[in-house]
Formats: C-alpha cells, sequence, structure tokens
C-alpha cells in the first residue's frame, strides 16, 4: 500500500466495502432464490414458541435488571473518551501525565466503590 | 491489491474457523463440511415471522457482516498488507465492533419471536458486562505503542510482545472478546437448548448462512485484535510475515472457541458481577502498572 494515503480516501474504501457487503448478500439472496422459493403453507411463519402467535407483543416479557450498572458504564464509557488521546501521548508527557489520569481514575473508582457499596453491583 | 488479498485471506480464514469450528465443538473433523452446510442452507426455505419487524429483521445479518468487516479492515496480516492504516486504527476497531450490539438486537426484536426477543435484550445486558473490558486493554496497548494505528502498535512490541509486558490486560481482552462473539461459555444470546438459538432461532435458509458467516467474520476480526494487540501481530523468525499472522490468527480463535467445551455457561448476573467488581478493577490496576512501566523501561 505503499506510504499512508491520505484519510479521504482511506474513509472512502471503508465505505465502499460497506455497500458492498449490501451487494454481496442481495446476490447471495439472488442466488438461494434462483435455487427454490418458500412456500405458502398456514401456520409456517409463527415464530418458535409454543406454536401458536403470542397474545402480547414479545418485548413486555423483558426486564432488563442491569440498569444499575448501566448508568455506572455510561459515566465509564464517557471517561474512556477522555483515556484514548492521553494514552498516545503518555510517554511524552511522562510523570505529569500518570499523575494528571491516576487522580481522575481514583475518583472514578470511588464512584465505582460507593455504587457498589450502595448495591448498584446487583441484579434488581 | 492489498484489499483484494486481505479480502480473499477473510474467506480462506472464515472457510477454515468453520472446518475448526465443527472440530472444536462437535468433535469431528471434516474439511468439506462447511461447504456442504452452506449449500444446504442456501436451499433450504428462509422465513419471515408473521407481524415482524421486517427492516430490523433483514438488516441484523448484514449490519452484523459490515462491523465485522469493518473491523477487519484495520487489522494489518502483514506491514504493508491491510486495508486502511488509519492513525485512529485501535479506535476505528472499537467503533466498528460497538455495531455488533446495534445488529444483534435488531436480530433479536426483527422477528417478534420471545426467545430472540429475550435472547437480544441479554446481548444488552452481557454488552454493559465486556464493553469497558475491550476498550480499557486496548488504553494500555496504545500507552506503550504511543499510537493508535495498528500497524505501530504491532511494530511496537518487537522487542517484547504484549502478551508477556502486559499478561493482566491480554486476559481481560480475551474474555471481553469472547463475550462481544457470543462464544460459549458467554454465548448467551443464542444460548443453545435453553433459548432455541436465540438471536438465531428465526433465521431460516439464506439468512442463517448470512448471520453465521458474519460470526465467523466478528471471530476471525476479534482473533486478528488479539494477535494485533498481545501477540505481536506479523512479528516472528524464519516464516514469512503473513504466515504468521494467519498462524497465530487461527490458534487464537481455535482456542477461543473449544474453550466453551470444557465449562458451563456463565449466567448473565454472574458475568456483569464478575467484570465490573474483578474485571474493572484488574484493568485499571493494569492501566497503572502499565502506566509506571512505560515511564521507566524504555521498551
Amino acid at each position: 500500500m505503499g506510504p499512508r494515503m491520505s484519510e479521504l480516501s482511506q474513509y472512502a474504501i471503508l465505505f465502499g466495502l460497506s455497500v458492498g457487503v449490501f451487494g454481496f448478500v442481495l446476490s447471495l439472496y439472488g442466488l438461494a432464490r434462483a435455487i427454490g422459493r418458500a412456500r405458502a403453507e398456514p401456520g409456517k411463519d409463527v415464530p418458535a414458541t409454543a406454536g401458536t402467535l403470542s397474545r402480547d407483543p414479545v418485548w413486555v416479557r423483558y426486564h432488563a435488571r442491569y440498569a444499575g450498572y448501566a448508568l455506572l458504564f455510561l459515566a465509564f464509557d464517557m471517561e474512556m473518551a477522555f483515556m484514548y488521546p492521553w494514552a498516545v501521548v503518555y510517554r511524552e508527557e511522562g510523570l505529569i501525565a500518570l499523575l494528571d489520569m491516576g487522580v481522575f481514575l481514583a475518583i472514578l473508582f470511588l464512584g465505582l466503590l460507593y455504587g457498589w457499596s450502595q448495591g448498584a453491583l446487583r441484579r434488581q | 491489491m492489498s484489499i483484494l488479498v486481505v479480502l480473499l485471506s477473510l474467506a480462506a480464514g472464515a472457510y477454515a474457523l468453520a472446518v475448526i469450528e465443527r472440530w472444536a465443538v462437535h468433535g469431528h473433523l471434516s474439511l468439506t463440511g462447511p461447504a456442504w452446510a452452506a449449500l444446504a442452507l442456501m436451499g433450504r426455505e428462509s422465513l419471515l415471522a408473521r407481524k415482524s419487524d421486517r427492516l430490523f429483521f433483514e438488516l441484523g445479518p448484514v449490519l452484523l457482516l459490515v462491523a465485522g468487516l469493518m473491523a477487519v479492515a484495520v487489522i494489518p496480516l502483514a506491514p504493508e498488507l491491510i486495508i486502511t492504516d488509519l492513525a485512529t486504527g485501535a479506535l476505528f476497531l472499537n467503533a466498528a465492533l460497538a455495531y455488533v450490539l446495534v445488529a444483534l438486537i435488531m436480530a433479536g426484536w426483527g422477528p417478534n419471536g420471545a426467545y430472540a426477543m429475550i435472547a437480544g435484550w441479554r446481548f444488552l445486558g452481557q454488552f454493559i458486562a465486556y464493553a469497558m473490558l475491550i476498550v480499557m486493554p486496548i488504553t494500555a496497548v496504545a500507552m506503550r505503542a504511543e499510537s493508535l494505528s495498528t500497524v505501530e502498535i504491532v511494530a511496537s512490541q518487537a522487542q517484547l510482545w504484549n502478551v508477556l509486558y502486559q499478561p493482566m490486560g491480554f486476559v481481560l481482552f480475551v474474555v471481553a472478546a469472547m463475550g462481544l462473539a457470543w462464544l460459549p461459555p458467554l454465548d448467551l444470546p443464542d444460548a443453545t437448548g435453553e433459548l432455541a438459538g436465540g438471536v438465531e432461532a428465526e433465521y431460516t435458509g439464506v439468512r442463517l448462512a448470512v448471520l453465521r458467516l458474519a460470526r465467523m467474520v466478528i471471530i476471525l476480526a476479534l482473533a486478528g485484535a488479539t494477535v494485533t494487540f498481545y501477540l505481536g501481530g506479523w512479528l516472528g523468525p524464519w516464516l514469512p510475515a503473513w504466515a504468521w499472522s494467519a498462524i497465530k490468527i487461527l490458534v487464537v480463535a481455535a482456542a477461543m472457541l473449544s474453550v466453551g467445551r470444557y465449562m458451563p455457561r456463565i449466567r448473565e448476573a454472574r458475568y456483569l458481577a464478575l467484570s465490573w467488581k474483578l474485571g474493572i478493577s484488574l484493568a485499571l490496576a493494569n492501566i497503572f502498572v502499565v502506566g509506571v512501566i512505560a515511564l521507566v523501561v524504555p521498551i
């Protein structure tokens, strides 16, 4: 590939590949269709539950019991947005960078411990 | 040119992985088995469930394949053999793999079936467990390499592979990668024998073939990421660079596939608790330890 291509052409390649995936999948579907089609028969399209359609919409059955984790996850995920640029210049900046991020991570870790003590790390 | 080579090796890798999966999971080795299975899936009826959300149902597997391919695009097989050597490669890998979650929830929601729906939401819980343990170990890798480019990350391991430099990060990353690829024992979203295939329950025929292919690509991408970040990528004596990449990626993928044979499935609550209480603490400690080493030792 030689020297690093310009950023724009790299993203153009990635975009082209994504579009290409759609083309690839469509051609597979076309091929399958040429082999044979689904026969329309009653009852065949009922989801695999117990042979009948459920009375209520199926999404009412699931309760997200990991809400406590999810809130902590938001805080940690934001933190990672700061970590990546910091990681790249870390060795250049040296001890200052370690202390800066050390304080930040310590506060965040205390937050995790506090959440833990309050029962956030439990399946509700 | 290198794009074509990478895509062809991806196809060959996916096939080899399908052979290895049969061998690792079901115990019989057959070189032609996956080809016949794929052909059989093509010929089988592909049904659309009643009252399904057609857009999500159709897009799920395709988006999964796109996510896998985007992740593969930043994994170097040799110094020049990479689709796009982005300056932000390691970050881009995370961004691409985030769509695995979106695709699986779409695939679970789409057919309006109870098993698939439960499986899709379960994967969201699994995501909250593994997500931080993917990004935090990568941070420590980037600290050593002083770059997010995957090529430079491999080059930074010339003296010592990261698996020895930061073994804790390696273990955390591999376990999280298995959660991301929903490999047993962390296979909550397809939980064979418990959710009747979960997300895969309502997919039949050629759509199922695409879903399975996408999953193979994602496993390869994650094995590739493990090799790139921790096992020195293409580095190695005697053999050419691409051969080392291929050998390492297939060995890592085979190892990840066979763990499930020896361990029972882990419940979602337990996985969440383990990841957040033990995993995050270890990942933060890993960043700190690597930070101290990186300042003291010049390699």
